[in-house]
């Protein structure tokens, strides 16, 4: 008995020790070369697109005498505590990927550096002038670019060409064509429970529209808010027509249904072998989406079923003269670069070396592996782009309107996680409300934020805010 | 003392010197007097914010609570029978409340989706047309759903149940908790009252409102306070099923996610502590409350 306790307790001692051992060897740290200084670097990417990520540090890596790039994968979720945490310990990391609009925000309270403190201005200017506008707008709060954008997202309609032609109708250029596209594959007003819709609009998609019937949330110049005014309004009143017209619990119901899908599969596709069409024939999304269909067109070929043709187009502008042409609301992916941080210069060259700025190649070549859009002309134009776009001809479009004056990114205000929220309320409720007053909605909207962004910065300027 | 100094003592003062304060965390606070206080006032008034969040609160505390007590004391009621295969219905009880709740919401989000969700699947057996739960703001329990409920009696549309009503009824799962409790405080009633009853001609239900309710009341009591407590905490749940925003339409915009949203998000510690003192006050005021008119309906056993 006594031996078969020590055999037993022998053999969890030495797979605890293995344990240990493989843990241990998992923890190590790479070794920074001899004679650089590390730069740590905090991203929230995942899954397929860390190994782009780790790529473009090792290349980095390859191509430097006096940084090393250690990149960290933070989760996404309070992303901004953790770091508002490590600026106020005193150890914030170098640099920092970000895609919520917080740039205003972090830049009013001192978390992120202005790009000028820690590169030289006539660079700075040069940066600036080499960018997109809309990766420009993304960059900039109050004039002063507090980061560097190193991707876009941008929204386009996708559509199911195939069924499109069947029902002889055309990819939509204006917003009665999406109509007539919409009332005809799913009649408005009919009580039958619908399979597929032709189109409906997001609620949470006032950013876009808003923009494309020709508004602007914000004007910078006055610093007031610009919510209730006569294109925002027209817009939601056309996507609140469509709650109305097919009834705002059936489209809720509907869309819910599209987040059921196995892997939420992009609802455009087909979801058996025997079908042509998914659960809409137009559909607003991102660039994102190409890969998808592009697996999926594979997918059916190399089985020899037969696939149908998918295509993108940009959002169409409304039948009035304030329309904007290949127009949209613009996020994406920024650097920015810590107060307080131990490595800035190594944080700003590599940020440099990601977007391509002296070298167009070497970000040609990430864009092409992650599928991401480049933040400038010059990246664009590389070959090795050139190609990725030849292989994937969807993918011009989203270039095409990344290139567009008309791309806006929700205002660079401190307090724009407040703005966008309300935005979205608003639309919810204008959405979702069969009576509700839409010019009232956005009225109160307004006055909401308003309050916000003045207590923002009176506030921060020692002065009172009304209630 | 040193643990009760740094790990209590000294939060609770500094947030309240903070609600009177502009903190950003990053920043050293900037005192603003009673500022926070007065936003918070506004926001009650206007039904924006705070005062959105506490209504939803509100709404879901009372209703919740309310329904976990009755639910929770049938249910032990029902348990406490002498019957074939008792101990496994007890678990069954018992079991969900023992679920991580991030896994339950996960697991509700499937059970309440409107077109493929066993919920709506179940109510259709009585007749009741698909509910949209966590896509729609609006509440059972209000002038509207009663006009909701009018209508479809004379045979339009039933849209009645919204996301805090599928946020209750997911609360309602786990009120298994409660019913172990119960059951404790159910076998500890004297066998002799309800002997007692019986010679004096008591049916069941007199029974249960003469014996059993009055003899449960202190465990009812504690039930009560615990609930209204874990109600106004609530959050993990709350956080999953609206993917960390408070959507649908603000409506699980609770005090919590509030809190949080303003803490982590807008970075408005001053405002979000201004916040939790006056949770804590709200809190206090109804515990005293219930303690207030607990003399008349808690029957505590004396001794003699």
């Amino acid at each position: 008995m006594k031996k078969r306790n020590l055999f037993i307790g022998g053999l969890f001692s030495l797979l605890a020790c293995a344990a240990l051992m493989k843990n241990w060897q998992h923890d190590q740290e790479p070794q920074i070369p001899i004679g650089r200084s590390e730069v740590i670097f905090w991203h929230f990417w995942g899954g397929e697109d860390r190994d782009v990520v780790d790529d473009v540090a090792r290349r980095f890596n390859a191509s430097q005498t006096e940084y090393y790039v250690r990149p960290i994968a933070m989760p996404g979720n309070n992303l901004q505590a953790k770091l508002f945490l490590a600026v106020a310990g005193g150890d914030p990391p170098d640099i920092v990927n970000q895609d919520d609009p917080i740039l205003a925000d972090w830049g009013q309270r001192g978390v992120i550096q202005p790009l000028e403190d820690i590169a030289p201005a006539s660079e700075v200017a040069a940066m600036e002038h080499w960018m997109l506008d809309s990766a420009r707008r993304l960059s900039t709060y109050q004039d002063k670019m507090y980061g560097l954008c190193n991707g876009l997202d941008i929204r386009a309609l996708y559509y199911n060409k195939t069924l499109l032609e069947q029902h002889n109708l055309q990819p939509p250029q204006s917003i009665s064509d999406l109509n007539e596209i919409a009332n005809a594959l799913a009649p408005f007003l009919s009580a039958e429970k619908k399979q597929r819709y032709g189109y409906i609009p997001d609620s949470r998609r006032l950013w876009a529209w808003g923009y494309v019937f020709g508004g602007d949330f914000y004007d910078a110049s006055s610093q007031r808010v610009v919510v209730d005014s006569p294109p925002i309004r027209d817009a939601l009143q056309w996507m609140a027509s469509y709650a109305q017209n097919y009834g705002a619990d059936n489209l809720a119901a509907f869309r819910k249904g599209d987040q059921s899908l196995p892997g939420k599969t992009f609802p455009l596709l087909p979801r058996n072998d025997q079908e042509m069409s998914g659960r809409y024939a137009v559909i607003m999304d991102g660039q994102w989406r190409v890969r998808n269909l592009a697996a999926f067109t594979h997918n059916r070929q190399a089985r020899g079923v037969a696939a149908p043709e998918f295509g993108v187009c940009p959002l169409p502008v409304p039948n009035t003269s304030a329309g904007r042409t290949n127009a949209g609301w613009v996020n994406g992916n920024f650097f920015v670069f810590p107060q307080g941080a131990k490595n800035s210069q190594g944080a700003w060259e590599f940020a440099k070396f990601w977007v391509g700025y002296s070298n167009p190649s070497q970000a040609a070549q990430t864009c092409s592996q992650g599928g991401w859009i480049p933040v400038s002309k010059t990246v664009t134009q590389d070959p090795q782009f050139q190609n990725y776009l030849d292989e994937n001809p969807l993918f011009r479009t989203f270039i095409e309107l990344s290139e567009s004056p008309n791309q806006f990114p929700i205002p660079s205000v401190a307090g724009a996680a407040f703005f966008r929220r309300t935005i979205e309320q608003a639309a919810f409720q204008a959405f979702n409300n069969s009576n509700a007053d839409v010019d009232e909605i956005l009225q109160e909207a307004e006055q909401q934020i308003q309050t916000h962004l003045n207590r923002n910065h009176n506030l921060r300027h020692g002065g009172h805010v009304d209630p | 003392m040193v643990g009760f100094v740094f790990l209590f003592a000294w939060p609770f003062a500094a947030s309240f010197y903070w609600s009177l304060c502009r903190f950003d965390l990053i920043n050293p606070p900037e005192f603003i007097g009673l500022e926070n206080y007065r936003r918070l006032a506004s926001e009650l008034h206007s039904q924006q914010g705070f005062g959105l969040a506490l209504t939803n609160t509100l709404y879901y505390s009372v209703i919740s609570v309310s329904l976990s007590v009755i639910t929770g004391v049938l249910l032990a009621t029902l348990l406490s029978a002498k019957v074939k295969g008792q101990a496994i219905y007890r678990t069954l009880v018992f079991l969900p409340s023992v679920i991580p709740i991030v896994a339950a919401s996960v697991l509700w989000i499937w059970l309440l989706d409107p077109e493929s969700g066993m919920i709506n699947y179940l109510l259709s057996w009585v007749g009741i047309p698909n509910q949209n739960w966590l896509n729609q703001s609006r509440s059972a329990i209000s002038p509207a759903g009663l006009t909701e409920v009018s209508q479809w009696i004379h045979g339009g549309t039933l849209n009645l149940f919204g996301s805090k009503d599928a946020l209750i009824l997911m609360t309602m799962w786990g009120v298994g908790n409660f019913v172990v409790i119960y059951l404790a405080a159910l076998s500890d009633i004297p066998g002799q009252l309800y002997e007692a009853a019986e010679i004096d001609g008591a049916n069941l239900i007199r029974k249960f409102y003469h014996v059993t309710l009055p003899m449960l009341s202190p465990v009812i009591f504690f039930n009560l306070i615990m609930g209204l407590i874990r109600s106004v905490q609530t959050f993990a749940s709350v956080y999953v099923l609206s993917e960390g925003t408070g959507e649908p339409g603000s409506s699980l915009m609770l005090i919590s996610m509030q809190l949080f949203l303003s803490a982590f998000s807008d970075f408005e510690m001053g405002y979000t502590s201004a916040m939790a003192w006056i949770l804590f006050v709200i809190l206090l005021a109804a515990t005293t409350l219930l303690f207030r008119t607990s003399k008349h309906w808690v029957h505590y056993r004396t001794s003699s």
